[in-house]
């Protein structure tokens, strides 16, 4: 295809894009005819969802983020500090950050075990035991931190990169630097998000066009099976039947069209109409897991109570990425928020997503899909090393860990520190805005090119931040 | 446009007094050995040659005498008075490195440096002058006497002559003749009766004509039918309902916060209801504007209509989406005032101020001492109760007379019956202390008690007191009781609004880089000064500033705001405005079309006394308006964008007229005017309807009554283009994407629509199929269905019937599938969206 149409020189405007969007269905309609073979070829540049190269080769093709929503704890999980552990109750020997949202007492050590796994050694708690097997798959980033000590802050910032104004999501930034592969599925999906602590505005495309924003499947408390693309089902009218109906709506609008002389947007709204007729074949057929073997289900947990409803969240994760779907994010909703009973619930929250997690990378990795498909795993922020009450602890984005897997990221490695109590990042700091500066740049993606114009200036996922962590880049 | 160097980019280090006295040698060495290679290290790449970031170089005399823009944050001789030595230490919010954390043995070196006076070798000074002259242009604000079109008073031009002046039934078709004559184009003819008043009806109400209000238009031959129908349509309370949601639009309008923390703002459609009763009433745009950014300090009136009115319309201010749970108030405050200095900004003057808030505008004159000059006005002003995690907005009583009669007579009602209540708990002490004088004491005590009621009915459950007469007393006591609780719930309400007031006033100091915690010089409350000048000081330092602001837009004369709105009339109109960026008049927004019928116009609106109806007519009894959409290819090739005018752009109807359409069609449409459908309590989450929560967008009321919720709009309007209410949008940009196909395919609100409509034209037993078929055509497309056409559908019933027989169906459940089918189709059609 063409050169890529925001790689360089002037990027098209808002209104060029949309005008060139009612006449791109017909070649949208086409691509996802003819698949492959049309991609190769070149399908009409004009699609804003065309499948683009980046700005440069990218490992990964596309994105699986593991969203634990509530701000996971990172000295109960993936930070081993052993000092935490012997100071236990002891004041935290340095001050703490000016603003926080509770009070803390005193320090508050991890009640897991740590164990080194694998090859690479990396410590990982009691919690994880199936993930801990997948460690040398791992980057383990454990010098993460933001801005903000709040959920629906911390929640914007992760995924727009601003806890100020609405923004462009991650998703939606990737969609529309790179497009989508599968022009019968949305490029960009949203697996039973929150709809709390910013909701839409976590997966929307704020001023970017519509066509990029995130569609979610569900949403928190609605049962994984029962998560639905929006007006994808028709209970009253069979299949046979609706084409009729199409066809009597698509004759009245070609008449029409005629009628009107050549008009874009008339044109594109009767490939829509074939899209659409189209996609509400594929979805439920991409939801139907009936197909799945046995040892998958079971890879993902769908044979136990408590991993079941995450474990099948996974596996639609990977059959819409093994379809081309940019963009898709799992969210574990809103359970990591251990101000209290820590014990109790992150043992219950690990126990739901730890072998679904495991069983999407070794499936992904059995399928050959983890090589360029990056997985990225983390809440918006962690906890403190200090106590709340006596069992619990608060909001901390000064210092925690995320971690990243295939996709083109070095395996078996742990990048940046904590301090000795795993309270702020000290070492090879990554804020927010690295991480996704680095997301980008696996992608083929460069953050500081990639940018839209908008109310007269040019915005981009990372503002005026952001490095590429180029230590955890294979 | 608004970048934030938040965090750590502001920091700014002025060094200040660096001595400059000659230093001795072993100094020098010590400073290369063990000072200037930590300074290079882990400095010069952000505050160095390469990048100045915070404005500050830390490579040589020079640039460490100059420092930034905050106060001394080197104290030579006292490292603990130094802020370079306190932000290396990580002691404060502000830690440098970022990256991390400099080992112990460099900090201990830099402390040393600055203990000993932290000189610096000389002579180094003019390799850093030159370096910093090599730094590449970037673009730096305009003058503030900025000759810049918009910014300059309105011309007054005639307008000009033209070869058709037949073509021109008003003095705007003669500006945009002579343009299009001038590049040899000509306009499209007029287009026909029907087109035109469908094109009215949804123009001006937001629905589609009645088949009768259709046909008394063909009907009418006078010349001026067509200006009936105007009047008519502005006339209609639905006008209101309409031309008030494109204003919620700029509004933001929601009814929850969204952002971080959804709240429910359950008063917010006061202000909605507000703004739909103004445009019903014709509101002046000036006396609007005032009422919007102070009505609460407009001179007050006896008219609680008036005064409840105006305390509403600053709702206008406490709308925007707010992080509720930040827990630093101060930034919470300062993001809260960005808000309404952006939006203000935008909407009235479209000017995109917001930018200002970090570093003076790059590419308008508005330095970042205006921005704050405007903003201080925000700060004398309460918009939020408090800034508490989660905080609350500040909200003003609007009760009428009659509410707040009955309010007082409730507490009077309410305060007697205690009384009452009092006198009978009071002699039944008594009587009880009469019969038993042997126990005073305990009576005593009990008098001093505050539950000594439970405590003598306690008593008198004893054996001994039974059948004293006290007793029924005390029953009838607690039965009162339980009463007056009951009545003191049930007190009526008193109606608030989201509404601001003005505190305590002050200026505020420039935020460097817009960091709270990095603050520059105090600013005077003011307006732009390339608008105002002099003249846009606010005088009454004891008030916010807020009443002289609004009287400062609202003057005829301002450059801006008649030509704004004007704008923004012409673009509800055509579809574009004149100036295609109806929210940036600036140096980076677009350019005019037609500067001249853009200053004509305005020109006129300032003259009709601000009049919006007065400018339909204006510009709906044009030649332009009433042209057909029809396709020209040459004047397409000319001029693609049809800038020119040289045909009427055929338009998508936007998401609420498309559902009220659908709901007015099939008969449903609920015309009830006002009030809320929110049912979540005020300032309490709201849930959304994918979760089964507690909205209903189920309903028949028309759209713009629907709730607004922020982090999860109706999907309907999410799916056809509704402005993100997040942010001011003077202008929606439709697209066209499979979701809109869903939806009109699967719906349940498309479905419930046909099957009533269906329905209704079965029910028409006075008409065969072609008769229905006629009758429906008329409805939703304003026109006669062609014979083809009837065929057409006549086939597609007979086959739909023939497929759902063939499915089982049976044959009284037959005609209403075909016909829901048939009628959902006619929705789903390209005529029934579009508008030519």
């Amino acid at each position: 295809m063409n050169q890529h149409w925001m790689a360089a020189g002037p990027v098209l405007s808002r209104r060029d894009l949309l005008r060139s969007t009612g006449g791109g269905f017909a070649a949208l309609a086409l691509a996802g005819l003819l698949g492959e073979e049309a991609r190769a070829e070149g399908v009409d540049p004009r699609n804003p969802l065309a499948p683009r190269d980046g700005h440069f080769p990218g490992k990964a093709k596309r994105v699986i983020f593991l969203f634990m929503h509530g701000g996971p704890s990172q000295v109960d999980t993936f930070d081993h500090k052993p000092l935490l552990t012997r100071d236990h109750g002891k004041p935290l020997p340095f001050a703490k950050p000016r603003v926080v949202s509770s009070q803390t007492g005193n320090l508050l050590a991890s009640p897991f075990k740590f164990e080194k796994h694998g090859e690479s050694g990396i410590a990982v708690s009691e919690l994880f035991p199936e993930v801990a097997k997948c460690v040398d798959d791992l980057c383990m980033i454990n010098s993460m931190h933001g801005s903000n000590s709040r959920h629906g802050g911390a929640l914007l910032e992760l995924h727009t990169g601003s806890d100020t104004f609405i923004r462009p999501s991650m998703g939606s930034w990737i969609t529309y630097g790179l497009g989508t592969e599968n022009q019968d599925l949305p490029g960009y999906i949203t697996i039973c998000p929150n709809l709390s602590h910013g909701g839409v505005n976590n997966w929307s495309s704020a001023f970017l066009p519509a066509v990029y924003q995130g569609t979610p499947i569900g949403a928190t408390g609605v049962p994984s099976d029962q998560a639905k693309i929006p007006f994808i089902t028709n209970t009253t009218t069979p299949r046979s039947l609706q084409r009729i109906e199409l066809d009597l709506i698509q004759e009245m609008n070609r008449d029409h069209l005629e009628l009107s002389g050549p008009d874009q947007a008339l044109e594109g709204r009767i490939n829509s109409f074939e899209l659409a007729f189209r996609m509400q074949a594929a979805a439920p057929e991409i939801q139907d897991i009936t197909g799945e073997s046995p040892e998958t289900r079971k890879l993902y947990g769908l044979d136990d109570e408590a991993t079941k409803n995450f474990g099948r969240q996974c596996l639609m994760a990977r059959r819409f990425a093994e379809r081309g779907v940019r963009f898709v994010q799992v969210s574990h909703s809103y359970k990591w928020d251990q101000h209290g009973g820590l014990k109790k619930d992150i043992t219950r929250n690990a126990l739901e997503v730890d072998r679904p997690i495991a069983g999407l990378l070794k499936d992904l990795k059995g399928r050959g899909l983890l090589d360029d498909t990056l997985v990225v795993w983390g809440g918006e922020f962690g906890r403190t090393s200090t106590s709340e009450g006596t069992d619990g602890r608060d909001h901390n984005p000064h210092g925690y860990t995320m971690w990243l897997a295939g996709g083109g990221v070095k395996a078996g490695m742990v990048h940046g520190k904590t301090d000795d109590y795993g309270y702020y990042s000290v070492e090879d700091k990554v804020h927010v805005h690295d991480l996704h500066a680095t997301i980008l740049h696996l992608l083929g993606l460069d953050h500081t090119k990639l940018t839209y114009r908008y109310a007269g200036r040019n915005f981009r996922l990372t503002d005026v931040y952001g490095e590429v962590v180029k230590e955890v880049i294979g | 446009m608004r970048v934030c160097f938040l965090g750590w980019l502001a920091f700014l280090l002025p060094l200040s007094a660096l001595a400059d006295e000659p230093s001795t040698a072993g100094f020098n060495e010590r400073f290369e050995k063990k000072v200037r290679p930590v300074l290079a290290e882990r400095c010069w790449q952000c505050h160095g040659p390469q990048k100045t970031k915070g404005g500050l170089r830390l490579d040589s005399a020079e640039a460490l005498a100059k420092g930034g823009d905050t106060g001394p944050s080197i104290v030579p001789g006292k490292p603990e008075e130094s802020l370079l030595i306190e932000v290396v230490r990580y002691h404060t919010d502000l830690k440098m490195p970022p990256k991390g954390k400099l080992p112990e043995a460099e900090i201990l070196e830099l402390v040393e440096w600055v203990k000993s006076g932290a000189n610096w070798p000389a002579g180094e000074a003019a390799a850093a002058a030159s370096s910093t002259s090599t730094a590449p242009a970037k673009p730096t604000m305009p003058p503030l006497n900025d000759p810049f079109w918009a910014f300059q008073p309105r011309t007054d031009p005639a307008p000009p002559e033209v070869k058709n002046s037949d073509g021109a039934k008003s003095p705007i078709d003669r500006f945009l003749l002579a343009s299009l004559e001038k590049k040899g184009l000509a306009p499209a003819p007029p287009t026909d009766k029907r087109t035109l008043i469908r094109r009215a009806t949804y123009d001006l109400i937001g629905l589609p004509p009645s088949p009768e209000d259709v046909q008394a238009f063909l009907d009418d031959p006078a010349p001026e039918a067509f200006a009936k129908v105007i009047d008519r349509l502005l006339a209609s309370p639905r006008y209101g309902e309409r031309w008030g949601r494109h204003w919620l639009d700029l509004a933001r309008y929601a009814d929850s916060n969204g952002m971080d923390e959804n709240m429910a703002q359950a008063n917010a459609w006061r202000y909605r209801d507000y703004v739909i009763r103004a445009f019903n009433a014709d509101r002046p745009y000036d006396q609007f504007l005032k009422e919007q950014i102070a009505g609460d300090l407009m001179p007050s009136s006896d008219d609680e209509a008036v005064r409840n009115d105006r305390l509403t319309a600053t709702a206008f201010l406490v709308l925007g989406p707010k992080m509720l749970a930040e827990d630093d108030p101060m930034k919470m405050e300062m993001d809260i005032i960005d808000e309404q200095v952006d939006t203000v900004g935008r909407v009235f003057m479209g000017l995109t101020i917001g930018c200002a808030r970090c570093h003076d505008h790059k590419f308008d004159p508005i330095p970042t001492a205006d921005y704050y000059g405007l903003a201080g006005i925000f700060k004398s002003t309460k918009t939020m109760e408090n800034h508490k995690v989660v905080a609350m907005w500040n909200e003003r009583a609007v009760p009428t007379r009659a509410e707040l009669d009955a309010s007082e007579a409730h507490k009077k009602e309410a305060a007697h019956r205690k009384e009452t209540l009092n006198q009978q708990v009071k002699q039944v002490e008594s009587e009880l202390l009469a019969g038993s004088r042997d126990r005073l004491a305990g009576a005593l005590e009990l008098a001093r008690r505050p539950d000594r009621l439970a405590l003598i009915a306690g008593f008198l459950q004893q054996p001994q007191f039974a059948g004293f007469t006290t007793l029924t007393s005390l029953a009838r006591i607690k039965h009162d009781r339980e009463a007056l609780a009951q009545f003191e719930k049930a007190a009526p309400p008193i109606p608030k609004t989201m509404g601001v007031e003005d505190r305590t006033p002050a200026h505020l100091r420039v935020h460097l880089r817009g960091n709270h915690l990095t603050l520059g010089e105090e600013v005077p409350r003011r307006f732009p000064q390339v608008l105002g000048g002099e003249r846009g000081k606010v005088t009454d330092l004891a008030r916010s500033g807020r009443l002289e602001l609004a009287e400062w837009l609202a003057r005829g004369d301002h450059p801006l705001t008649a030509r704004v709105m004007i704008n923004r009339i012409w673009l509800g109109h055509f579809g574009e405005g004149i100036l295609r960026s109806p929210d940036n008049f600036g140096h980076l927004g677009d350019r005019p079309d037609h500067p001249e019928l853009l200053d004509w116009l305005a020109n006129r609106f300032v003259e009709s006394g601000w009049s919006i109806k007065a400018m339909h007519r204006l510009i709906m009894l044009t030649s332009a308006y009433q042209m057909s959409t029809r396709n020209n290819p040459d004047a397409a090739l000319a001029d693609p964008d049809n800038r020119l005018l040289w045909h009427y752009a055929r338009r998508r109807l936007e998401a609420e007229s498309l559902r009220d359409a659908i709901l007015s069609v099939s008969g449903e449409l609920d015309p009830t005017m006002g009030g809320s459908l929110l049912p979540t309590k005020n300032h309490a989450y709201v849930n959304n309807t994918e979760t089964g929560g507690d909205l209903n967008y189920n309903v028949n009321r028309r759209s713009v009554y629907l709730p607004i919720i922020r982090s999860g709009l109706y999907n309907v309007f999410q799916a056809f283009d509704f402005a993100d209410p997040s942010a001011s949008n003077g202008k929606r940009t439709p697209t066209t994407v499979a979701p809109q196909a869903l939806f009109m395919m699967n719906d349940k609100l498309v479905l419930r629509c046909s099957e009533a409509l269906g329905k209704r034209l079965l029910a028409r037993s006075d008409l065969d199929n072609p008769g229905r078929i006629r009758q429906l055509y008329l409805t939703a497309y304003g026109r006669p269905a062609t014979d083809k056409e009837v065929d057409r559908a006549e086939g597609y019933l007979r086959r739909f019937g023939t497929d759902l027989e063939a499915q089982g169906v049976t044959a009284d459940a037959r005609p209403l599938r075909v016909w829901q089918a048939y009628c959902q189709a006619v929705f789903a059609s390209s005529e029934f969206l579009y508008l030519d």
